[in-house]
């Protein structure tokens, strides 16, 4: 049974794997984004690394080295808000009602999906690190925090996808996916710690940080970037993907379960 | 003969008032061909998203070979293949490839799996074409693949859902050798249809549906015979103006003939004859002699059997095939209930 799941899910895992490695746009966009947005963001505003407080409250004067995290989070939740488009597709064409008709299990189709997602975010993310250290990002943590930004990346990319799949399953329509997923990674960026330091953000703003999961995923990667491992930030971190983990996977599962028989 | 499929009183109502399937009943025998005719609506492709396990019923009982779609639905699945309308296959793959992951989605070892991909592939051929993308395909070659894709665990009973709707006609031509190929080899056909002509050719034994439900049931040909009759159309060469009506008079006294009527013939509009019988082969030996004898000469004579597609026009009042005969059904609350998942 456990042996069934593992081949059925890796079948899946591979299916997604090729397809998304043939369409040549997605590949020119996860590297143009990121690069944009280091442009972007860096240069318009590099003069935040001179407000005075600023190395005080992040421990570094280079805003590209603060803005490192922010990428990341972009480029992953950008990813996984797509994920569930490729589950709205399947549904349309017909590939779900052939999958289904097979005898696998049903979590496979979700997990394939979901660790295919992971993996994606993965070599993304290595990316952004890689263009960052290129442009004269320290990263303080050396090569096992590197490891941990990737492992959280997965982590934060698959409870994220969640979110996605969940709206896909119960729209089936991709419209509505891409623009809820627009909708909520925007705002739960800029109202974070992940393009400021907390401490630079307006009061209201800091309230709704504090409750935002963004900021404790952006705050782990900044500790790992700038100081090193800082074990209670990475903590947070996970309590704040975990908690978004069991909420929207539970629920693409249930929905998942009632749509798809 | 054994049952393969036997299903009882299925009933499938959509968002509490949609009557899709409304109480039907049938039973397929084990290695036949077993057609579900009938226009878009009818309930054909619910019926199959039931059997196949996809669509919950909601009343009813259905086995395929002795297992309950319900209770154990994991097991039906292992016995069945399963070719949709929407044609389930991957774009962004090869065929090869699609094949192979659904050689996994079986679990067919891998060596295994590498030479039943290779045969399914001689099967249909697109050896050829193996290692391209699908978008590539044409229509008719996206539905070999996909028929080949439901062949990968040599299934017992093979389900198709409407296997030719949108295919030119070589492309329909080659997916009926296929049917026909497979059932020869023994595996039990389970197609559905809005064309006469298919369900005609393939099935055994079919089914005529309409609104829900099944309003005719048999082998084509005593379909054929119980509603219709075999039309024997001649013209006769004759200067006597009365030559048409004297042979009319004589013909619908011989035994065998339902009606004769008097028509034009031909684009010259020649004076004819149009004769229904119940086995017009056999009278016309008889029909030429009897005129001859009273000096009417036959010009030209014809025989047609019955097409399926009377039979349902009878049955129903309607025409069946929505597609060609738009025009003709508008307005006669004709896909109102559009069409359904």
């Amino acid at each position: 049974m456990m042996m069934e799941w593992v081949s059925e899910t890796a079948a899946i895992f591979r299916r997604w794997n090729t397809k998304l490695v043939r369409q040549p746009i997605f590949i020119f966009f996860s590297l143009i984004q990121p690069l944009v947005w280091f442009l972007l963001f860096t240069q318009a505003f590099s003069a935040i690394g001179d407000i005075p407080n600023f190395k005080q409250l992040t421990g570094t004067a280079s805003y590209v080295t603060f803005f490192t995290a922010a990428v990341v989070i972009q480029t992953i939740t950008s990813s996984a808000l797509a994920a569930g488009l490729g589950l709205v597709n399947d549904l349309e064409s017909g590939f779900m009602d052939k999958m289904r008709v097979a005898p696998i299990n049903k979590s496979a189709i979700l997990f394939g999906k979901l660790f295919s997602d992971a993996i994606t975010i993965v070599v993304q993310v290595v990316i952004i690190l890689l263009i960052g250290v290129a442009i004269g990002v320290e990263i303080a943590s050396g090569l096992f925090g590197v490891f941990m930004i990737l492992i959280l990346s997965a982590a934060f990319g698959m409870a994220w996808s969640g979110i996605s799949l969940f709206v896909g399953l119960t729209t089936k329509s991709d419209q509505t996916t891409l623009s809820v997923g627009l909708l909520t990674t925007f705002p739960l960026l800029f109202l974070s710690a992940a393009v400021m330091p907390l401490g630079l953000l307006p009061a209201w703003v800091q309230e709704v940080a504090k409750v935002n999961p963004f900021t404790y995923v952006a705050q782990a990667f900044q500790s790992l970037i700038i100081e090193g491992f800082v074990w209670d930030k990475i903590g947070n971190a996970l309590i704040a993907i975990s908690i978004i983990a069991a909420i929207s996977l539970t629920a693409s599962i249930l929905v998942f379960r009632r749509k798809i028989r | 003969m054994e049952d393969i499929i036997v299903v009882e009183d299925l009933r499938k109502i959509y968002n509490k008032d949609i009557l899709a399937v409304d109480g039907i009943s049938f039973s397929v025998h084990r290695g036949e061909v077993f057609g579900f005719l009938g226009p878009n609506g009818a309930g054909k492709s619910t019926t199959i998203k039931i059997l196949t396990t996809l669509l919950e019923k909601t009343s009813g009982r259905a086995t395929i070979d002795g297992l309950d779609i319900d209770k154990d639905q994991a097991a039906v699945r292992r016995i069945i293949g399963y070719s949709s309308q929407e044609v389930g296959v991957d774009d962004d793959l090869t065929a090869r490839e699609n094949l192979l992951l659904q050689c996994s989605f079986h679990h067919i070892p891998k060596e295994k799996a590498i030479q039943r991909v290779e045969q399914l592939l001689e099967t249909v051929k697109l050896q050829e074409a193996a290692d391209r993308r699908l978008k590539t395909f044409s229509g008719g070659m996206r539905k070999r693949l996909d028929l080949a894709s439901s062949l990968v665990s040599d299934p017992k009973v093979l389900i198709l859902d409407e296997p030719t709707t949108g295919l030119d006609p070589q492309s329909r031509q080659d997916i009926w050798e296929y049917i026909a190929e497979l059932n020869r080899q023994g595996m039990t056909i389970f197609l559905t249809t809005q064309y006469m002509e298919e369900a005609d050719r393939l099935s055994d034994r079919l089914c005529i549906v309409d609104q829900g439900k099944i309003v005719a049931e048999g082998t084509p040909l005593e379909l054929k015979a119980r509603i219709g009759a075999d039309i024997i159309t001649l013209s006769v060469r004759s200067d006597d103006p009365e030559a048409c009506e004297t042979a009319s008079t004589v013909i619908a006294k011989m035994e065998g003939v339902k009606e004769v009527g008097l028509c034009s013939v031909g684009i010259s509009g020649d004076k004819g004859l149009t004769v229904m019988a119940h086995n017009g082969s056999a009278i016309i030996p008889q029909l030429v002699r009897l005129l001859d004898g009273i000096g009417v000469q036959i010009d030209q004579l014809t025989l047609s059997g019955p097409t399926l597609d009377e039979v349902f026009l009878k049955l129903t009042g309607r025409a069946l095939n929505v597609v060609e005969r738009k025009g003709a059904v508008k307005g006669r609350g004709w896909g109102k209930r559009g069409k359904r998942p």
